[in-house]
């Protein structure tokens, strides 16, 4: 099992409910929150996940 | 603090996953050696980050916050002093007689090197040491879920406990390391928002060392005398207690950590575990000790409605309880949402804490007690299901270990007392062992043993904080932190000495039988050809100028 597979979809979910709480609940602040935290994190979020998933998909392709 | 219906929902995917991959692992474990060992495939980034993974366990993260809001950025020696220089000198001389010498665990190599004796020794002290330390471990993680949360105490340790059960029942060792990297992960994407946005809400880096006492603000600089610092620890005491003898024993000998490093596919992975860990190990006091120290320059800023931006809590009985400032940040920062992550990052520091000491105890109790001692040949199925059992069993205590810690206050210091120097003198049993070809089983033993006197008289002789001092106070310490060092200190020269001194007057073993497990008397092959980073050498160079740079930046 290639870990970067769950690992990376685990991410890509964990991104998508955080960007969709900071597109849809933008307003949501904690005492001391100056930005939208959900939105920022939930994108950084996603990318490192797909990025894991390009790699698991990179290197399945490379050994069939 | 209260959680959303989305935090839940946050929390409950993780669960899914840590148990998931337990499950797509099940197939794998054919042998003993897959479950407990990983049967020696796993791929060396993965290695390297559960070998510091495994570290990262609740105590861990939550005191490292702690110290920092206590001693500020003095707190990172912990990292760049107690854990680099062990991590590359582990990789680098120490891993080829671990991995060479085909030793399924530490004690076995005790076994391999000095005798049965030595083995049995140091195999059922660990054994209960990781059944107390991972009983410690939750019974924190259940003190703070149910003061934070509200959760109830037995229902939150019985719960993670059966999570973790359940996924390393299913995929051994193997289970545990790849939910480790998981868990890593996790751990810096909980906490990483909580440092920035701290530090930024306290006038940025600058801003928030502004803010600080100047003796919170500095690695190095105040470390001349006790008094200066607020760690009150002097130059030699650190250097020689922290970052040698108590961070060698602990990352050189550790089995804990040493089995993810033995996990690896190749001489060479097994090598290069500590030395990659030692990268991303650099960079956590940024993830885990800056939001303690930035609390402490937002204690001193206004806020706009009066008092202060943030309040440090304080305990019932008085004084500061710097243990619930992790989770009370979290609720400034945090909304709804990221603080499900942040949460959730928490939960897997429990686990992985967890996890690390009952992966450990499985396999010593298999083999280095059940093989060893109560029955030494049978089909390796059966040792599978030893392992399995074990593995239960090793949970079940732990919940036992827990609940003695909630009945008992004086346990959980008698306990942290121990951990504070059984590791240190097995270092020098190490160091002898492995560099010294002279080096005899009747020394290995004789000091082991002698080095818990000399642990006692020291703790008996001195005080700290209201502790030791029991025989006659014949010192004081500026904190209890530097009297562990010393002890620890104490316990090494002990059992070098005794070591050595016995080793000399007995029979030493003939070279031909400690091939492979003495410096000098084992080959150890060169990785000619592969590119720099692939090879230990120059990489641990890359690692000393790294950790050597950062030092000279907060000096």
């Amino acid at each position: 099992m290639d870990l970067r597979l769950p690992s990376g979809l685990f991410f890509v979910i964990l991104g998508v409910i955080l960007t969709g709480l900071g597109v849809f609940a933008p307003g949501l602040r904690a005492p001391l929150t100056d930005l939208n935290v959900n939105l920022y994190a939930g994108l950084c979020m996603l990318v490192f996940g797909a990025f894991l998933l390009l790699m698991a998909l990179r290197a399945s392709r490379k050994q069939p | 603090m209260t959680l959303a219906a989305i935090d839940y929902v946050i929390l409950a995917t993780y669960f899914v996953f840590v148990i998931g991959i337990g499950w797509m692992l099940r197939k794998r474990m054919a042998t003993s050696g897959d479950f407990l060992l990983s049967g020696r495939s796993v791929p060396v980034w993965i290695t390297s980050l559960a070998f510091i993974a495994a570290n990262l366990g609740s105590q861990e993260i939550v005191g490292m916050a702690a110290s920092g809001a206590k001693y500020g950025i003095m707190t990172c020696h912990f990292y760049w002093l107690g854990a680099i220089p062990a991590m590359i000198f582990m990789g680098l001389f120490m891993m080829p007689f671990y991995y060479g010498s085909k030793a399924r665990s530490v004690p076995e190599f005790l076994k391999l090197r000095f005798d049965e004796k030595t083995r049995g020794f140091n195999a059922i002290l660990f054994a209960a040491m990781t059944i107390f330390s991972s009983g410690i471990s939750m019974f924190v993680t259940g003190i703070w879920l149910h003061l934070v949360l509200g959760w109830d105490f037995a229902a939150s340790v019985i719960a993670t406990a059966a999570i973790v059960l359940l996924y390393t029942y299913l995929g051994g060792l193997t289970s545990a390391i790849y939910n480790e990297v998981l868990q890593f992960f996790l751990i810096v994407a909980g906490f990483l928002p909580l440092s920035i946005m701290a530090c930024a809400k306290a006038g940025g880096w600058q801003g928030m060392l502004s803010r600080l006492p100047a003796n919170m603000t500095h690695t190095w600089k105040y470390m001349g005398h006790a008094a200066d610092n607020p760690m009150g620890v002097e130059l030699f005491g650190m250097i020689a207690g922290l970052g040698f003898v108590m961070s060698f024993g602990y990352w050189c000998t550790n089995f804990l950590v040493v089995q993810r490093a033995m996990a690896a596919d190749s001489m060479s992975a097994a090598r290069r575990t500590p030395l990659i860990g030692a990268i991303p190990k650099m960079f956590m006091p940024f993830v885990v000790i800056l939001p303690g120290i930035v609390a402490v320059a937002l204690a001193h800023m206004p806020a706009p409605g009066g008092g202060h931006l943030y309040e440090i809590p304080l305990k019932a009985g008085g004084g500061n309880d710097y243990n619930t400032m992790i989770f009370t940040l979290m609720g400034k920062f945090y909304p709804a949402g990221i603080l499900g992550v942040g949460l959730t990052g928490l939960m897997a520091s429990f686990m992985s804490g967890m996890a690390g000491n009952v992966t450990a105890f499985n396999t010593v109790f298999t083999y280095d007690i059940y093989q060893s001692y109560i029955r030494k040949t049978a089909p390796d199925k059966h040792y599978l299901f030893v392992g399995r059992m074990t593995t239960i069993a090793g949970v079940v205590l732990s919940i036992g270990a827990a609940y003695v810690c909630k009945s008992y206050d004086n346990i959980m210091d008698l306990l942290q007392f121990v951990f504070a120097f059984v590791n240190a003198p097995l270092f020098a049993t190490f160091l002898l062992g492995m560099f010294w070809k002279r080096a005899t089983a009747h020394g290995a033993f004789s000091g082991l043993v002698s080095s818990v006197f000399g642990a006692i008289l020291t703790f008996g002789f001195t005080q700290a904080e209201g502790h030791g001092g029991f025989l006659y106070c014949a010192h004081r310490f500026g904190s209890q932190m530097v009297q562990n060092f010393w002890i620890a200190i104490a316990a090494f020269t002990t059992c070098l000495v005794v070591t050595v001194v016995v080793s000399l007057a007995t029979v030493p073993r003939p070279d031909s039988e400690m091939e492979g497990l003495v410096y000098g008397l084992t080959k150890i092959k060169k990785d000619e050809g592969a590119r720099w980073y692939q090879r230990p050498a120059p990489l641990a160079v890359f690692v000393a100028v790294l950790v050597i740079v950062i030092n000279i930046w907060l000096a």
